[in-house]
């Protein structure tokens, strides 16, 4: 289903990200390969979130912030000016740290991205719905509540509406925020699960505080690391997940891994 | 003196506070309702014509002067209010420009009603040379209550949380379809609750309305162009100038009347605002 050759959904070459005079990533250069998943792990504060957020530019939404370098998705530069950032959202979806449904019942959360782009057919949307919830492991706890709330629902299961939120609108990127912090370890394992399951179809990046959660569920991994107080957030190592877990190249990364800091 | 004892005394004190702000209230409406709440229910009051010379007289078109000229208000303050509260929140970049607006709100919402009736009139009777009117009338008085509901609303959609605009905008939705489709469904309760207020100031403005309005008419207004005598004013002119012998039973009236009018646009305001907030989905 991808339309390049090389393998690589989306790449980041050489990019430097600052909150107004402040640096925050320093020279990110990361390949994110079709359909596996690429995990982020780090400390606290050493900008993976920023820089997954650089990803569908969600960063363009914070006074001051800016960009240099270069982020391509199927080879097309995502930061050129003129770039629609509007159908870059919709490639390359978000799930949140916090699960955050609209007030909204759990049909309109799900059927809210398809509406975007314009009137829908009824049975149409009812099937992407369906189908949305399904994929996301969730169908059979809601089909009968589909006109509730949809923050009646647990933390576990507001998380998996979230995702079907996602998929409803068939990006080809899946970006995930620490998605698993806010919610208990058996609402964890489902989602790992379903992340396992969604390979087939969607490119994935999980950002994580996690490692065990890291090494059970990605291809590859990026370490990320602020040296000091400060200074920017740089990639330390980048590789096979599970050669980066039993054999890191780098000191630093062992002594995360092996939980020595962090 | 020990914790619990200091505790006791306190809750005792504040308790005693608030029965006596409670005990003032409940005075003044008791003793508005005993000196003319049998006027006020009577058909021929409140439904009746008034009189300009003799006794008798009801306030017929003086209740719908009030509550068309507050109608006619807020289609002109609201749009406006909400209009603008949206942009400091939504589109604007908090800077000197967002703060300097501000700082003129509050400087506005201070301005003494008195002030924007003499603006009103020189502008409308003077400069453009109408007559008064209940437009005159409902232009000034958005105006005077432009600032408090800009801020109130203002306040109703920062108090959205930042999530919902996050996931909204990740989906693909423009900032403007975003405040359409989650934001102001979600504020909507918060900004009805905002027009409580206002919406009593309106009722009760006295100034604006002698000056830009009118205090006396005898039959009902229509359009916006003709000239009305909302409640408040007419008290005041029944009061003051005293002509018609009973002005005493209708000055008691009136009062009755506009606080019981001013009660149920604060409970139907409350209704609505509850209603929009109970609502399981929103707009969809």
């Amino acid at each position: 289903m991808e339309g390049n050759g090389n393998g690589y959904k989306m790449r980041v070459n050489n990019l430097n990200m600052y909150y107004g005079d402040f640096m925050a990533l320093d020279d990110i250069s990361l390949d994110f390969a079709s359909c596996c998943i690429t995990a982020l792990i780090g400390p606290s504060g050493c900008g993976k979130s920023t820089l997954v957020r650089c990803l569908n530019r969600m960063n363009d939404l914070i006074d001051g912030s800016r960009v240099e370098g270069e982020i391509t998705l199927d080879d097309e530069n995502v930061l050129g000016t003129g770039y629609d950032v509007i159908s870059l959202r919709r490639r390359v979806g978000m799930v949140f740290q916090r699960p955050n449904p609209f007030p909204k019942s759990i049909y309109d959360n799900v059927a809210y991205g398809p509406r975007l782009v314009g009137k829908v057919e009824k049975e149409k949307l009812d099937f992407i719905v369906e189908d949305s919830l399904k994929r996301a492991a969730l169908w059979d706890e809601v089909k009968k509540i589909l006109d509730r709330s949809g923050q009646s629902l647990s933390g576990g299961q507001q998380q998996r509406l979230c995702i079907a939120r996602v998929i409803a609108v068939q990006p080809e990127v899946i970006l995930f925020d620490e998605p698993c912090s806010a919610i208990d370890p058996i609402s964890t394992q489902k989602i790992e699960d379903l992340m396992a399951e969604l390979k087939k179809n969607f490119t994935m990046v999980i950002v994580t505080h996690n490692m065990q959660q890291a090494a059970r569920v990605s291809d590859y991994t990026a370490f990320m690391l602020v040296e000091e107080q400060g200074q920017p957030g740089r990639i330390v190592e980048f590789g096979d997940t599970n050669t980066m877990f039993t054999n890191p190249s780098d000191s630093r990364t062992e002594n995360y891994i092996t939980g020595r800091f962090g | 003196m020990d914790a619990r004892k200091t505790d006791r005394i306190a809750t005792v004190g504040f308790w005693a506070i608030g029965i006596v702000a409670l005990g003032i209230l409940a005075f003044i409406v008791i003793e508005i309702f005993i000196r003319g709440f049998m006027t006020a229910i009577n058909p021929s009051f409140f439904a009746g014509k008034p009189e300009a010379l003799k006794e008798g007289g009801g306030i017929g078109p003086m209740i719908v002067s009030t509550l068309y000229l507050t109608f006619l208000t807020m289609l002109i303050a609201l749009p406006v209010s909400i209009g603008a509260a949206i942009y400091m929140s939504e589109f604007a970049h908090e800077g000197r420009f967002t703060r300097f607006i501000r700082f003129c709100l509050d400087s506005l919402g201070t301005v003494p009603s008195i002030v924007f009736a003499l603006f009103g009139m020189t502008l409308f009777l003077f400069y453009l040379d109408w007559r008064t009117c209940l437009l005159a009338g409902a232009i000034t008085m958005a105006l005077l209550n432009l600032p408090v509901l800009l801020r109130s609303a203002e306040e109703a959609l920062r108090l959205v949380p930042q999530t919902y605009r996050e996931a909204s905008m990740s989906l693909g939705a423009s900032r403007w379809t975003t405040v359409k489709k989650v934001v102001l469904p979600t504020a909507w309760p918060g900004i009805i609750t905002g027009t409580i207020l206002p919406l009593g100031r309106i009722m009760g403005e006295s100034a604006v309305v002698i000056f830009t309005v009118g205090v006396f008419v005898r039959s009902i207004p229509i359009s916006p162009f003709d000239p009305a005598a909302p409640l408040a004013g007419y008290i005041w002119y029944v009061q003051s100038e005293a002509i018609v012998p009973d002005y005493r039973s209708i000055v008691n009236g009136g009062a009755a009347v506009l606080l019981i009018l001013l009660f149920a646009i604060n409970f139907g305001t409350r209704w609505l605002s509850k209603y929009y907030s109970k609502r399981k989905s929103l707009g969809g």
